[in-house]
Order: C-alpha cells, then sequence, then structure tokens
C-alpha cells in the first residue's frame, strides 16, 4: 500500500506529458507536410474542385508539371465543387491565408469581389510564360476583365451534351451514314427520335436522363433552350428584367413534354442508367471520361436546336490568383508557371472532356482525333448560352440556387409552366433588387461604379 | 490518517514546513478545477465564443470577406421576419419534428422490449439495432438515396411500387423521415434498454404473484418506470429533430427537394451564410432558430420541475 497512489500520479503525468508532446508531434508533422521536395526551392499551393472524371487528368498534368519543373514543390489540393468550394476560397482569401493559385469558373468572378479576395494577373509576366491574349478564345479571354485588369485566365469551356448509345441508335435506324445522330432541328424532330429509340428498350428503361429534378441541371438545360429562342434576363444597365415570360413557357413546356410522355423517369440515376442500356442522357461534357471508361459505343453532341438556333449551355474554368496581402516573389511565379503549363497543355486537358479555352490546341492532330470530344467541341464552342454575367449569377451561385428549384417543379408537374415563368421573372427582379453582399450594392449600382 | 500518526513521530518545526509546503502545492495544483479546465478552455473556444461572435454579427451586414461590414441594429432580424423562406424552412423542420420524434419513440421502444425480452442471441439483437447509429450522416444519405431510386431502388423493389419517393412533395419528407428513424432509432434504442434493466424484477414477481398478467405489467410497471426515460428521449429528439440538416441535403443533393419542400432551417442558414455569403443575416436567422430551440429545453426543465413539485407536495 502506500505505491499506488504515486503510480497513479505518474501515470497522470505521463499521460499529459505524451499527449502533450503528442500534440507537438503533430503539429511538427503538419509543418513537415509543408515542407519543400528535395531541390526545390519554390513552393506553389494549388486549390481546384476536379472531382469529376476531369480530376485524374489534372493530377496527370500536375505530375508532368513536377517532372519538368524540379525547382519548384506543387502543393495541390482537390476540393468538392460547388457552393463549399467557394466558401472556402473566399475565406482562404479573406483571411489571407490563400493559396498561391486556384480555379474558378468565369460566371462566379464578378459576384467574388475581384480587387479584394481575388489579385489581377500580371499580363507580361503571363507573355513571360508564353501565354498571350492573341492565342485564346476572345470571348472567354474578355470575360475574364473586370475594370480593365485580367481576374480569370481561361482555361476551357465545358458545355451540356446530349451523350447518346450508338448501339441503341443504330439499331432504332437513326445514326447518319457517318454514324453520328443527326442533330434535331425541331422539338417534333427531337420527339420522334426518342419515340423511335424507345421502341428498342425494355420495359421500365428510360429513354433521355433529363436530371430532371436537380436544381443545377434544370437551370443549365433552360438556359441553353432560352438561349436557343434568343432570351434575355436583364438589360445593359442592370435595372430592369428583360426576361420572356413567354419564351420561358416554351422552353418550359419542352423540358416538361419528355416527363409527361414518358421518356425520362424522374430521380433515375440519370449516368447509370445510360452505361447500363438507356439511349440518351444530358450531362456535362465531364462525363467524358467517365462514360469513356465502360465498354459502350457512343458519341456526343450539343444540345439538340429545337427552337431553331443552335445554342448550349457553356461554363469556363479558369485560373485566378486569390487574393494575398503579398502577392509576388518566387511562390507567384510559380503559381505563374503552374497556370501557363496548364492553360498551354490543353490537349491533355480535353481528354477529361473539356473544350480548351487555348486556340492553337485546335491545330493539335492529337486533339483532332479524340472522340467523342471532335463531334462536339467546335459547335458548342461556337454555339455558347451562358448564364447573366452578374454577381449572383455563375455555377452553382445564388441564381442557380433561387430559379433551378422552380424550372424542376415545372419538370415535375407541380407547377404549369406559364406559372412557373412567371415565379422566375419575379425572383429575377428579386435577385436584381438584392445588394451584394460583398460590397453593399445592387448590380446597377456595382455597373455605374465600374464605368465612374 | 497514517501520515498524521507519522508526522507526529517528526521533529514539530520539519513537520509543520514540510506540510505547508504541500499543502501549498495541493491546494494549487490538485484543485479540481484543473480537471474540468480543458473542457472549459475548448468549451469557450469553440462554443461560447462563437455563439458571442454570432450574436455580434447578426446586428452587422458582415459577408463572408469580413470586409464593408457596418453595424445595422436589427435590420437583419427585421428582414427575416418578412422572410417567406425563413418560415417555409422553419415549418420544414418543425414538420420533420412532429414526424420523426412519436416515431422514434415508439420504435425505439418497442426495439427495447425486444432485445430486453428475447433469450438467445441478445448481442445480435443489441448490434443490428445500433449499428446504423455509428454511420455518418453522408453515408445515410446516400445509402437511402439510392434505395429510394425510383426503378432500381430496393424500397420499391421490395414493395412492388413505382412510387417516386424522392421526386413528389408527398413523400419528400417521409422520406428523410424514414432514412433519420433507421439511422438514429439506435440511440433512444439504447436508452430505453438501460432503463428496461433498471427496472427492480422484484416489482414484476410482486405483481406475478398478485396475478397481473403481461400486459398489466407492461401498463403498470414498465411504462410508469419508464417514464422519466421518456421524457429525456422526447427532449432529446425534438432537439436534434429541430436542428435536422445533413441527411435531408445530402439525399436531395444540397437542393431544395421536391416544390422546395424538404429545406430545412439550417440549410437556409447555410445557403444565406455560406451560398450567399451574407454572414449577417444568416447569423440572424441561425439565433432564431437558437431561441426557439431554448425556449423547448427551457419549456422542458419548467415542467420537469413543475412535475416534482407536485411529485413532492
Amino acid at each position: 500500500m502506500g505505491q499506488p497512489g504515486l503510480n497513479r500520479r505518474q501515470l497522470l503525468a505521463a499521460a499529459g506529458g505524451l499527449a502533450v508532446a503528442g500534440s507537438f508531434g503533430f503539429a511538427a508533422l503538419g509543418t513537415g507536410a509543408d515542407a519543400l521536395a528535395a531541390g526545390a526551392h519554390t513552393r506553389v499551393r494549388y486549390w481546384n474542385l476536379f472531382q469529376g472524371g476531369d480530376g485524374a487528368n489534372q493530377v496527370a498534368m500536375v505530375d508532368a508539371f513536377r517532372d519538368g519543373h524540379p525547382d519548384i514543390a506543387v502543393k495541390d489540393s482537390t476540393l468538392a465543387w460547388g457552393g463549399p468550394y467557394y466558401t472556402k476560397l473566399a475565406m482562404a482569401a479573406a483571411g489571407n491565408r490563400a493559396p498561391d493559385l486556384g480555379v474558378m469558373h468565369q460566371g462566379r468572378i464578378p459576384g467574388f469581389a475581384p480587387g479584394r479576395l481575388l489579385d489581377p494577373w500580371d499580363v507580361d509576366l503571363l507573355a513571360k510564360y508564353g501565354v498571350r491574349e492573341a492565342d485564346f478564345n476572345p470571348v472567354l479571354w474578355q470575360r475574364g476583365i473586370v475594370d480593365g485588369k485580367l481576374y480569370a485566365l481561361p482555361l476551357d469551356i465545358h458545355v451540356q451534351l446530349n451523350f447518346y448509345r450508338k448501339d441503341v441508335c443504330e439499331k432504332a435506324g437513326l445514326l447518319g451514314t457517318d454514324g453520328r445522330l443527326p442533330a434535331a432541328g425541331s422539338a417534333d424532330e427531337w420527339f420522334d427520335i426518342l419515340k423511335e429509340a424507345k421502341g428498342q428498350l425494355k420495359k421500365g428503361q428510360q429513354t433521355l436522363g433529363l436530371h430532371a429534378n436537380d436544381q443545377n441541371f434544370c437551370w443549365w438545360f433552360f438556359v441553353a433552350f432560352y438561349g436557343q429562342l434568343g432570351g434575355t434576363y436583364f438589360d445593359d444597365a442592370h435595372t430592369t428584367v428583360t426576361f420572356d415570360t413567354d419564351k420561358a413557357t416554351r422552353v418550359l413546356e419542352f423540358l416538361r413534354k419528355h416527363v409527361t410522355d414518358g421518356y425520362v423517369t424522374v430521380g433515375e440515376a440519370d449516368g447509370e442508367a445510360f452505361l447500363a442500356g438507356s439511349p440518351f442522357t444530358w450531362e456535362g461534357n465531364w462525363s467524358v471520361p467517365y462514360f469513356n471508361g465502360e465498354k459502350v459505343e457512343y458519341g456526343a453532341q450539343p444540345l439538340p436546336p429545337v427552337f431553331g438556333t443552335p445554342a448550349t449551355h457553356a461554363e469556363s474554368h479558369s485560373f485566378v490568383l486569390p487574393h494575398q496581402a503579398d502577392r509576388g516573389g518566387d511562390g507567384n511565379e510559380g503559381a505563374y508557371r503552374l497556370a501557363a503549363y496548364m492553360v498551354t497543355h490543353a490537349t491533355t486537358w480535353a481528354n477529361g472532356g473539356h473544350v480548351p479555352a487555348y486556340l492553337p490546341t485546335f491545330e493539335d492532330p492529337a486533339y483532332l482525333k479524340l472522340a467523342p470530344q471532335s463531334e462536339y467541341s467546335r459547335p458548342a464552342m461556337d454555339h455558347q448560352a451562358n448564364e447573366p454575367h452578374i454577381w449572383f449569377a455563375g455555377s452553382t451561385g445564388v441564381l442557380a440556387q433561387r430559379v433551378g428549384p422552380i424550372v424542376a417543379s415545372s419538370n415535375l408537374g407541380s407547377a404549369a409552366p406559364d406559372a412557373a415563368a412567371r415565379r422566375m421573372r419575379s425572383a429575377l427582379a428579386q435577385l436584381l433588387a438584392m445588394k451584394n453582399p460583398m460590397d453593399g450594392r445592387t448590380a446597377a449600382q456595382e455597373l455605374k461604379g465600374a464605368g465612374a | 490518517m497514517s501520515t498524521l500518526a507519522h508526522a507526529r513521530t517528526l521533529p514539530p518545526r520539519t513537520a509543520v514546513a514540510a506540510d505547508s509546503a504541500r499543502a501549498r502545492w495541493s491546494r494549487r495544483f490538485q484543485h479540481g478545477g484543473w480537471f474540468v479546465a480543458p473542457f472549459f478552455v475548448l468549451y469557450g473556444l469553440f462554443v461560447v465564443l462563437p455563439v458571442v461572435r454570432g450574436l455580434y454579427l447578426s446586428f452587422t451586414d458582415a459577408n463572408i470577406s469580413g470586409d464593408h461590414t457596418g453595424f445595422v441594429g436589427l435590420d437583419n432580424y427585421r428582414e427575416a421576419l418578412k422572410d417567406d423562406l425563413v418560415w417555409d424552412s422553419l415549418w420544414h423542420s418543425v414538420q420533420f419534428t412532429l414526424y420523426v420524434v412519436p416515431v422514434i419513440v415508439v420504435v425505439a421502444l418497442l426495439m427495447a422490449l425486444i432485445a430486453h425480452h428475447t433469450v438467445h442471441f441478445k448481442w445480435l439483437w443489441r448490434l443490428c439495432f445500433f449499428a446504423p447509429f455509428l454511420l455518418p450522416s453522408a453515408v445515410i444519405g446516400n445509402l437511402w438515396w439510392w434505395l429510394f431510386q425510383p426503378t432500381n431502388g430496393m424500397v420499391n423493389h421490395v414493395l412492388g411500387l413505382d412510387t417516386p419517393w424522392l421526386t413528389q412533395k408527398s413523400t419528400a419528407m417521409l422520406a428523410v423521415v424514414v432514412a433519420t428513424l433507421w439511422w438514429t432509432v439506435g440511440f433512444s434504442f439504447l436508452l430505453y434498454l438501460a432503463a428496461l434493466q433498471n427496472i427492480p424484477h422484484h416489482l414484476y414477481e410482486a405483481a406475478e404473484l398478485d396475478g397481473a398478467n403481461a400486459f398489466q405489467r407492461m401498463l403498470h410497471i414498465t411504462v410508469p418506470n419508464l417514464r422519466n426515460i421518456t421524457g429525456l428521449v422526447l427532449a432529446l429528439q425534438v432537439l436534434a429533430s429541430l436542428q435536422v440538416f445533413d441527411q435531408a441535403v445530402v439525399m436531395y443533393q444540397f437542393g431544395p427537394g421536391p416544390e422546395e419542400s424538404t429545406r430545412t432551417f439550417v440549410q437556409y442558414t447555410l445557403e444565406q451564410g455560406f451560398t450567399s455569403y451574407r454572414v449577417g443575416y444568416a447569423s440572424a436567422i441561425s439565433f432564431i432558430l437558437f431561441i426557439i430551440v431554448a425556449a423547448v429545453a427551457l419549456g422542458r426543465m419548467w415542467l420537469l420541475r413543475n412535475r416534482e413539485e407536485v411529485a413532492t407536495r
């Protein structure tokens, strides 16, 4: 006796000591992970959101960059895409812990406080590493400019496509002599195609994957067809809503008809259903590597120009410099070199399905051979339907969050198309009157501020 | 005692010196406060501080970048009271609570009775009932998203239906309730099981001797003895259910569900704070939920105290 008490204290002391030592150890480990690779003297921290089929492709490109640039240690982090990614990027930039290089959708730039959360690109420094405006898709380059400064260096265009299975379409006699599906020029033609294909299916299989209840896809498809009708959202001064409810109603009726005519099973896992034998699915081009990984013969074309003028929804990935108070030096230059490498090695990037923003890629024979990219990239690039260029727009932004569910409710039949169109219009009016929380100004005030 | 006896044999002065040194050491370092200090430090850092800061932010128009913020007084609260989506989403959370709480209480009790009274494979019952509780909410959301698929989903397959569970308003919240029940009932089950095991066996013996049948024993012994635990389960479930968020958000893929029928209050707070970047406004509406939840908790305490007072009178 007498000893156990002492032992207990020793034990507690030892445990406490271990815990403290352990936490220091972990702290040390944390810095250890940040340590530079042997031989490298510059570290570039790079954040991106490529989780889909394009993700593996991107990792391969970063690895190739590492091999060619042993003096630069790239510390890349792939984060979950969508709202959470932008939250993290914004908070990192606000807290002055931003990565050296980041990826953003171009549509999100106006709402992301360029100048405060984002630093502009030094165009001369870009030119030093072989990036010149003349080599880029002019529309995309211009869209990255705010107040005369380049904030978004365009990497690609990603579009919504009509993926079709060649086996089913062939059996239905739908393919042309070139083995491709001819684009439907009207809604009637399109529904005829669906009808023919449906004849080849087993009971219970859906004909088209429409993501009918997904707010993002709903909104993207709406933008595409509304764009085909030449519809607009706001006037140039961003003071009035110019949304045309008649045109919107036509689009919503068209989308709804897929459900009422039994071509779409609402809530189906569309990509998987396509691989399992469903003949059509509307998806982003990022699904190309996913579908390529399976033994499926398929083609991909822009969404059918059912309202006459071809147009399909397009967004763009771009490289940005998240705000750092002391941006400059080797880390900054390393970020420029990495971004320059990524945008100019666009053939590899295009393997992931995206349409490159770097135009010389279109002369690269290796790129032209890529299938199904060669089928859609040109027409998709030339006929883009974009979201309005305004602070609340952009991939998974407030606009999609407010308006997407209205399109979905029309698809699902809980709101009549014309009523849904009116609701969309009033939602747009609300957003236009709303102040951008980043600067406390409405869209119109922001525009005036920019001009002043 | 032994140290005192030992001390008496030592010369008085050294004993006093040694004792006072040790006493000082004891007073300083052997105080119980040191044991709870780590908790209080973490609690202050990760609970109290954010709550206080959140309250401050709710009176500002703070955005996520921290810039351009000014004091706006009660503007955020005034806006919230007029914001239809605040009330819609609050109603969805309340709706969820009304559906899920009674079901969980009844099912958990039934499961506890089964596990308590079975003779064979007791451990297996307990394991089966409790295991889902260990899964993370993201897994639950995805799992049930697949189970509720219209054509390939197991739910429709087993029931021989083709109900689009997740895409029509009438079943959307029900689907979340079912998933939540499967996921969290294990916790309440465990509480009930412990309570059942705590009921003294002699009560049942006495009742049996008096000729009470199984149903009467259940009604007059088991149920009254489970009253306190039922109150606890109810309170915990209500508080947790009002804050429903993760499983619903995953099942509806961060969307608001069909006809915006599953957007919960916490989800709307997230949307405001982290998609619209209105941190000030999001703080204000989360304080509205805080007030509601606190009112429920205080209401329960008040009820309990009243009941105890009645009981002691």
